[in-house]
């Protein structure tokens, strides 16, 4: 009696997995589809983009439009391709990253564990920084800059990427400081440790899932700035994102899509990589809830 | 060993008072019991001490310090906190031997310490693991042993053993005991339960809506509750209240209960009823006051017998509970087990009420004191 009826519904689940996978399998295809492009385009000559069609393979595989856009292809007047920007981007991002991290994790743990008078009004006001859209800020800031005297530096990107990331940095670290029971600090000052000692002995080792989601978060971010890198960077200080739009504007006779292909990955591989290594992560950090202790 | 000096005390979160003037004084060396329902404030005070919480009115004397505005560093205290809060990141030993750390104790010292601690609670085999790995009275006894690692002015312990089974709590509580006899270190200790209360305290505070009800020795607070909720706390089971009729009789006032039948019992300091002549008042009367008849008590001056009708038994070993209704309200009477009493059965018993108290029906208070 109860047989058929089982047969029916597994007939109709396995309809309807076979459903739900061809839909991801759609989805998957349809976010991978640019990126199969981009990689199928910088493995081929000018001469096959031509006449191939978008997602024809490749005759030969091909890295001499890699290496021009690495070392060779031409951003603007300079033919030196990515390859400067590109550790100039890692000069901004790394110390960017650092900074605006700990910065956080300092001014979330201060929030939720020192609460000071006014330091609700100073999240609230934190917060409001997470909502200011990049464009506002632009010419304060390069009145700002200036003022300071580091206009069109390196180090006057990396500030105005932390003052920028400070707030939702401060925003993940205090949310999950939240869910550390406040009797962990209280019973530490008990013990003796000052302010400092509680985050570095306390704090600090149970934060690493929430270090990693900023760290990427904050990377990301900042790698693939565009605004800020076009209107804060100097000549010489220009961060790879700006390097990639200029190499791609920048043609001398016939459009190298291949070059500009192989630049567009060059541009985005450390995120990619990112994502890669620590997504895991990503995710385990972003559902992680209490410190239970 | 310090003493404590609390005086008017408040606390208040944005507008709810929590603590509403709470004075309390007692001696270097001195073991005090909070109890109070849960909600009252014991945690809040016991952080108030520890300067966890500042305080919004009023002083806090360790020794004859002011610490009121001193920073929990510098009170010298060490705490077990209701929730442990044990470091998760650390292993048991290092969450035993941060305290010593931080207050610059040589590393030979702090593991001599963390061994020592770790034999009295019974915890050397698990030294190496961190607090997630432990089960809840096992977490509990890690946070007695970083309070106890420490040698401070003044010990506080919130319900320190509340998540123990009844054996291992009976030994702490006895650790306790001896650690307090030996050391002599100032303690204020919170607990829900009434032996512990009882057995360690030099002297018990009853607290109730943020208030201090009565602060006394233990037998005070038993003998001489100064109101309902405080005779009503202490003691399992807890006082029966009788409501009772003060009559004049021969030349003094005595209470009439409805038993089986009317009966008149005396009472010791009936002068004070005088106020209540012909009203009714609460006769508060402890269980083991009403016992099956004794012949050795036979005769005495505040000893009278009387029937009552059984409504249930509760046999508990030692004793035997005799619950009945006198005056409409339930009544524990504590017998010996052998006393043939059977519900629904109408038996004799001894009221003795030398020591009985009484209160005012409506406003709770002590009357005859
Ligand atoms: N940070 C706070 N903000 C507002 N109210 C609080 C705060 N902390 C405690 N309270 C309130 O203060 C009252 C007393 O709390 P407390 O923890 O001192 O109770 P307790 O006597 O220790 O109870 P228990 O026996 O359950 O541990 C409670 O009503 C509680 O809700
Ligand atoms: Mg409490």
């Amino acid at each position: 009696m109860s047989n058929p009826a089982k047969r029916q519904t597994t007939a109709l689940d396995k309809a309807l997995r076979f459903g739900l996978y061809a839909m991801l399998i759609a989805m998957a295809a349809v976010y991978l589809a640019p990126f199969i492009v981009m990689l199928l385009t910088s493995l081929k000559d000018v001469e096959e983009i031509r006449t191939g069609t978008l997602l024809s393979l490749p005759g030969s595989i091909d890295f001499s439009a890699w290496s021009k856009a690495w070392s060779g292809a031409c951003t603007g007047s300079q033919c030196e391709g990515m390859a400067p920007y590109f550790f100039n981007s890692f000069k901004i991002v790394i110390p960017a990253v650092a900074i605006s991290t700990l910065l956080g994790a300092i001014n979330g743990y201060v929030i939720s564990h020192w609460k000071f008078r006014g330091s609700d009004f100073f999240f609230a006001a934190l917060l409001v920084g997470c909502f200011i859209p990049f464009q506002v800020i632009l010419l304060p800031m390069a009145r700002t800059l200036g003022w300071l005297g580091i206009a069109n530096t390196t180090a006057g990107l990396v500030m105005v990427h932390v003052v920028y990331g400070v707030a939702f940095t401060t925003l993940f670290f205090r949310n999950f400081y939240q869910a550390i029971p406040v009797e962990l600090v209280k019973a530490a000052r008990l013990d003796g440790a000052g302010f400092f000692t509680i985050f570095y002995r306390i704090i600090l080792p149970v934060s690493t899932p929430i270090i990693v989601v900023t760290v990427i978060w904050q990377f990301t971010q900042i790698w693939n700035d565009f605004l800020f890198g076009v209107a804060f960077s100097g000549f010489d200080t220009q961060p790879v994102t700006v390097a990639l739009n200029n190499l791609v504007n920048t043609s001398f006779g016939g459009k190298e899509y291949n070059v500009d292909m192989a630049a567009a990955i060059i541009a985005a591989l450390p995120t990619l990589l990112v994502y890669v290594l620590a997504g895991k992560y990503f995710v385990r950090g972003l559902t992680a809830g209490a410190v239970k202790g | 060993m310090a003493s404590l000096v609390i005086e008017n005390v408040k606390k208040r979160y944005g507008q709810t008072e929590i603590l509403k003037g709470i004075d309390i004084s007692i001696e270097a060396g001195e073991f005090l019991i909070l109890v109070g329902p849960s909600g009252c404030g014991k945690s809040t005070l016991m952080n108030s001490i520890a300067g966890l919480e500042d305080v919004s009115e009023g002083r806090i004397l360790i020794g004859d310090q002011d610490v009121t505005f001193s920073s929990p560093k510098d009170r010298d205290i060490a705490m077990v906190f209701q929730s442990y809060a044990l470091y998760p990141n650390m292993t048991v030993a290092e969450n035993i031997s941060f305290g010593l750390e931080m207050r610059k104790v040589p590393k030979d010292e702090r593991e001599a310490e963390v061994q020592r601690v770790a034999d009295m609670l019974q915890i050397g085999h698990l030294l190496k693991r961190k607090p997630a790995q432990l089960s809840g009275g096992q977490r509990q006894r890690v946070a007695m042993g970083r309070a106890l690692a420490r040698r401070p002015k003044m010990y506080l312990f919130d319900e320190p053993l509340s998540n123990l089974d009844a054996k291992l709590r009976v030994e702490m509580r006895t650790e306790i005991k001896k650690l307090h006899q030996k050391l002599g270190t100032t303690i204020v200790y919170v607990t829900h339960d009434q032996i512990e209360a009882m057995t360690l305290a030099d002297r018990i505070a009853v607290m109730k809506d943020g208030e201090v009800q009565q602060l006394g020795t233990p037998q005070e607070i038993y003998d001489n509750p100064t109101n309902l909720f405080v005779a009503g706390f202490m003691g399992s089971p807890a006082m029966n209240f009788i409501p009772a009729k003060v009559v004049e009789h021969s030349g003094s006032y005595a209470l009439e209960l409805q038993a089986t039948q009317p009966t008149l019992v005396p009472f010791p300091s009936a002068d004070s009823l005088k106020a209540y002549a012909g009203k009714e008042i609460l006769l508060g009367l402890r269980p083991e006051m009403i016992t099956e008849p004794q012949p050795h008590k036979e005769g005495a001056e505040f000893v009278v017998k009387a029937d009552i009708d059984v409504e249930v038994i509760e046999p508990m070993g030692a004793d035997t509970m005799v619950l009945t209704r006198i005056s409409d309200a339930e009544v524990n009477c504590r017998c010996n087990p052998a006393y043939p009493a059977k519900a629904n059965e109408t038996i004799a018993m001894m009221f003795d009420t030398s020591k009985a108290v009484a209160f005012d029906k409506d406003t709770g208070q002590r009357i005859d004191n």
